[in-house]
């Protein structure tokens, strides 16, 4: 085993391979995947919950084509995850939040097909990159994640809510308080660190905060469910082609996706890696990331095709990034990976530093069967975008009771409790007034996401400073993350003065 | 017709009859319920499913055990909805230290652990302290007097304020007079980050999840938490060896049923987790996680709950924590 490390990772790659092409371990390999599919399809019902399910199963195979199988279920789901938000506008997992923007919007283009196509063949880069990631640079990352204390997520989180300024529609005064809102209602729960509890009215159901999903579910599904009610009679909502070839994604749309692409792997890796993060945040960022280099960002949020591929990337090789704490420290920084940690042991493995070196055949062959698996989610997943397409073919009078009939099974599901429902229709209430009095719904979804981590950093970094704000100032990464984050807060500011002084240079000749 | 009606109303008869004998003996005859307080791949749904997976293994049950996580609320659901399931005879819940200490912090929680029926306490997860193995403290002799030097300076990484490893700190600042931080971070990978990236110092960590770091030289243990050294770490003394003369605070798991559950059904649990614990799978899991045996069960066990309760109170009192019951 000792030679050139380039040969070593070869070596060990083919070995990797020899594992995981073995038909048993094909076979549950297309298993995974394929639950993971109808998982990340179904909204509510996750990849934790399901590999908890399905663990008693494991125990009857052996390991490495367990973890195969678990792992295939984990990022499979991300793949099926884009499905509703795109048809229905119902985020099927929390990471596919982003996608229902542009998504949804090109579904009711008729480009529904297009949408879906494109989620899977970015799923599938990035996917593919992640592995790469994960192969080659899984212990040195590691080592730079345990870089990220509290000032540095503070800085990350300030930077992801920086991605209001993207995110704002027509009015950035109203994209901000719909901000605050949802910053307030990341509030509400138990505070971790005096146990005390706040904005729960006394019931218990709210101990535990507001569900993310449960609350984007109400105001992106059930709020244009009700705002389209109102639009009676027959028009019709969705275009729909009946040829073939516009049901996938052109050549030129798929080069438009080519920065998209890499945005989505490398942000999504990256952020995925670090345990305190979340891939909810990663495709936010590489969302924002595309808009702010984009050469038409006032058209975002209308139906763009990039606006779909850089978050689809990012929460596939997000998956990716998550394992390598899991895989080289034993640090698990998910549910997901939590749960996957925990069949690691309940199968006699001791995770840890050790782990890669004590059984190369488990982590080779699950890298070689993620190369695989990611293949075969592509050649599972497109075939199936022209039929998902079809259901928008459905007439609105079944499609509309469809959409709140999946979203209540879906808010029903993230805990089995009615009260969720009941919040469902809160926020279906909400995100109907948002959009009659023209409140663009995602700050208001950024800020439930990032409130409750941003505020826990900031008080995680003044317990450790006694009270010193400087500790975000003085550390060298989060010191970078917070000038890009005024960076990009000043951006929109720098535009209307450079505008005005076109104007007035205009009116001078 | 009319005979049938009789012969009906025969059986009818022989079945009302036959259902208090029955009950005598109790026997589950639908999938039993096994109610946790966290989501799937937290510590209690862990081991919940680990039980119902050795269960099936070993044939204790006529029935499946079914685990169905309640989380929320710090386990004021699960706690909620098994009071609401008041008698119900397929139902248990799998209890930890949280059951006992959240309510007495949390005006929402209103179920506390003596509403419920005590079943068997299963295990005592012991803990260790753990420093980075280039730190330059090598017993809590350092630890405390570096923290005494420099009060605040020093940062120990947990979960919430109110479980075991934030309780362990505040007895060990009353009994030596040192004051460190504690810094909150709700998943157990980041607690675990933080310490390996050095940006707090200590850590109380369950020896399961220290030992691949000893071992690959990233992190040392200074202190067991545990009456007795671990065999584990035969090397490591206790507190008490070390001259911190404080409880031990336990964090003990095990099962609990609804209220006003008949007595059968209690008798009937005893008895499988009587033959639970003595099967060899339980034994290797017990090594497995170096969880110690903590087998409980009756009058003792209402003992431990009483007097868990009383010492948590008095706890958190004196750290200064809103105690509501």
């Amino acid at each position: 085993m000792k030679g050139k490390p380039e040969l070593d990772a070869l070596y060990n790659l083919l070995l990797g391979f020899s594992v995981a092409l073995s038909p048993a371990n094909l076979f549950w390999c297309f298993v995974g995947v394929f639950l993971g599919t109808i998982v990340g399809i179904l909204p509510g019902l996750g990849p934790p919950a399901t590999i908890a399910m399905l663990l008693p199963l494991t125990f009857k195979l052996d390991h490495t084509t367990a973890i195969i199988m678990l792992a295939g279920i984990y990022y499979g789901a991300k793949y099926g995850g884009s499905t509703t938000s795109i048809l229905l506008n119902v985020p099927g997992e929390s990471a596919s939040v982003v996608t229902c923007l542009d998504g949804y919007q090109m579904a009711r283009q008729g480009r529904a097909g297009a949408a879906l196509g494109i989620a899977a063949i970015s799923s599938f880069i990035a996917g593919t990159v992640g592995v790469l990631g994960l192969m080659l640079v899984a212990p040195p990352l590691a080592r730079f994640a345990l870089k990220f204390a509290p000032p540095e997520y503070f800085a990350l989180m300030a930077l992801g809510l920086a991605m209001v300024v993207f995110l704002a529609g027509k009015s950035m005064l109203k994209a901000l308080l719909a901000l605050l809102v949802g910053l307030w209602f990341a509030t509400v729960g138990t505070d971790l660190f005096s146990a005390q509890s706040r904005f729960t009215f006394g019931r218990f159901e709210l101990l535990d905060g507001i569900d993310f999903i449960v609350a984007s579910i109400g105001i992106f599904a059930v709020g244009e469910v009700l705002a389209n009610l109102e639009t009676r009679g027959g028009t019709e909502l969705f275009k729909i082609s009946g040829r073939l070839k516009s049901l996938l994604p052109t050549l030129e749309e798929i080069k438009a996706c080519r920065f998209a692409f890499v945005n989505g792997s490398l942000v999504g890796f990256i952020i995925g890696v670090l345990p305190g993060a979340g891939s909810t945040i990663s495709s936010f960022i590489s969302y924002g990331l595309e808009k702010a280099v984009s050469k038409h960002p006032e058209k975002f949020g209308t139906g763009v095709i990039e606006g779909v591929a850089a978050p689809e990337g990012a929460n596939n090789s997000d998956t990716c990034g998550s394992l390598v704490p899991l895989l080289t420290l034993g640090i698990p920084g998910s549910n997901t990976t939590a749960i996957l940690l925990a069949a690691l042991i309940l199968w006699g493995f001791r995770p840890g530093p050790l782990l890669i070196q004590d059984n190369p055949t488990l982590f080779w062959g699950l890298v070689a069967s993620m190369y695989i698996g990611n293949v075969m989610l592509l050649i599972l997943n497109l075939p199936l975008v022209p039929l998902f397409a079809q259901i928008l073919r459905v007439p609105y009078y079944v499609l509309y009771p469809a959409i709140l009939g999946v979203s209540i099974v879906g808010a029903y599901s993230v805990s089995s409790s009615l009260f969720d429902v009941w919040m469902l229709g809160f926020f279906g209430l909400l995100g109907y007034g948002m959009r009659k009095l023209d409140f663009p719904a995602a700050p208001l979804v950024l800020g439930l996401v990032l409130g409750d981590g941003m505020e826990r950093a900031l008080r995680q970094s003044l317990m450790m400073s006694q009270g010193d704000l400087s500790i975000l100032v003085t550390r060298p990464l989060s010191v970078t993350m917070l000038l890009l984050t005024l960076v990009i807060i000043l951006m929109p500011l720098l535009r209307t003065v450079k505008q005005w002084r076109l104007k007035t240079a205009g009116e001078e000749a | 017709m009319e005979r049938s009606i009789y012969s009906l109303s025969a059986i009818f008869f022989v079945l009302a009859f036959a259902a208090p004998l029955s009950a005598q003996s109790f026997k589950p005859t639908k999938p039993i319920e096994g109610v946790v307080h966290t989501g799937p791949g937290g510590g209690s749904d862990i081991l919940a499913r680990a039980i119902a997976e050795m269960m099936d293994k070993e044939k204790l049950l006529p029935q499946r055990l079914q685990v169905v996580n309640k989380s929320g609320g710090n386990s004021a659901t699960a706690m909620a909805y098994l009071a609401e399931k008041k008698g119900e005879t397929h139902t248990i819940g799998f209890f930890t230290g949280v059951w006992v200490t959240n309510p007495l912090t949390t005006l929402e929680a209103k179920v506390m652990i003596n509403d419920l029926t005590p079943m068997v306490r299963l295990v005592l997860e012991p803990a260790v302290v753990a420093v980075k193995a280039d730190s330059p403290y090598k017993n809590m002799k350092d630890l405390v007097e570096a923290a005494k030097k420099s009060p605040g300076q020093l940062k120990q990484s947990g979960g919430s304020v109110t479980g075991r490893d934030n309780l362990v700190r505040l007895v060990i600042q009353k009994a030596t007079g040192a004051k460190w931080v504690y810094v909150s971070f709700p998943s157990g990978g980041e607690r675990i980050a933080n310490l390996l990236g050095g940006h707090v110092q200590l850590m109380v960590i369950e020896p399961q999840e220290a030992g691949e770091h000893i071992k690959a030289g990233n992190l040392r243990v200074i202190a067991a938490l545990t009456e007795k050294r671990l065999p584990s770490f035969p090397d490591v003394p206790t507190l008490n060896e070390q001259g911190i003369d404080v409880p031990v605070i336990p964090q003990a798991r095990g099962v609990v049923a609804p209220p006003a559950v008949p007595k059968e059904v209690v008798q009937y649990w005893e008895g499988v987790f009587d033959r639970f614990t003595n099967t060899a799978s339980w034994k290797k899991y017990l090594e497995q996680n170096q969880f110690e045996d903590g087998y409980l069960k009756g009058p003792g066990l209402n003992k431990f709950f009483v007097g868990l309760t009383e010492q948590m109170r008095e706890v958190l009192k004196e750290a200064g924590a809103k105690v509501v019951r």
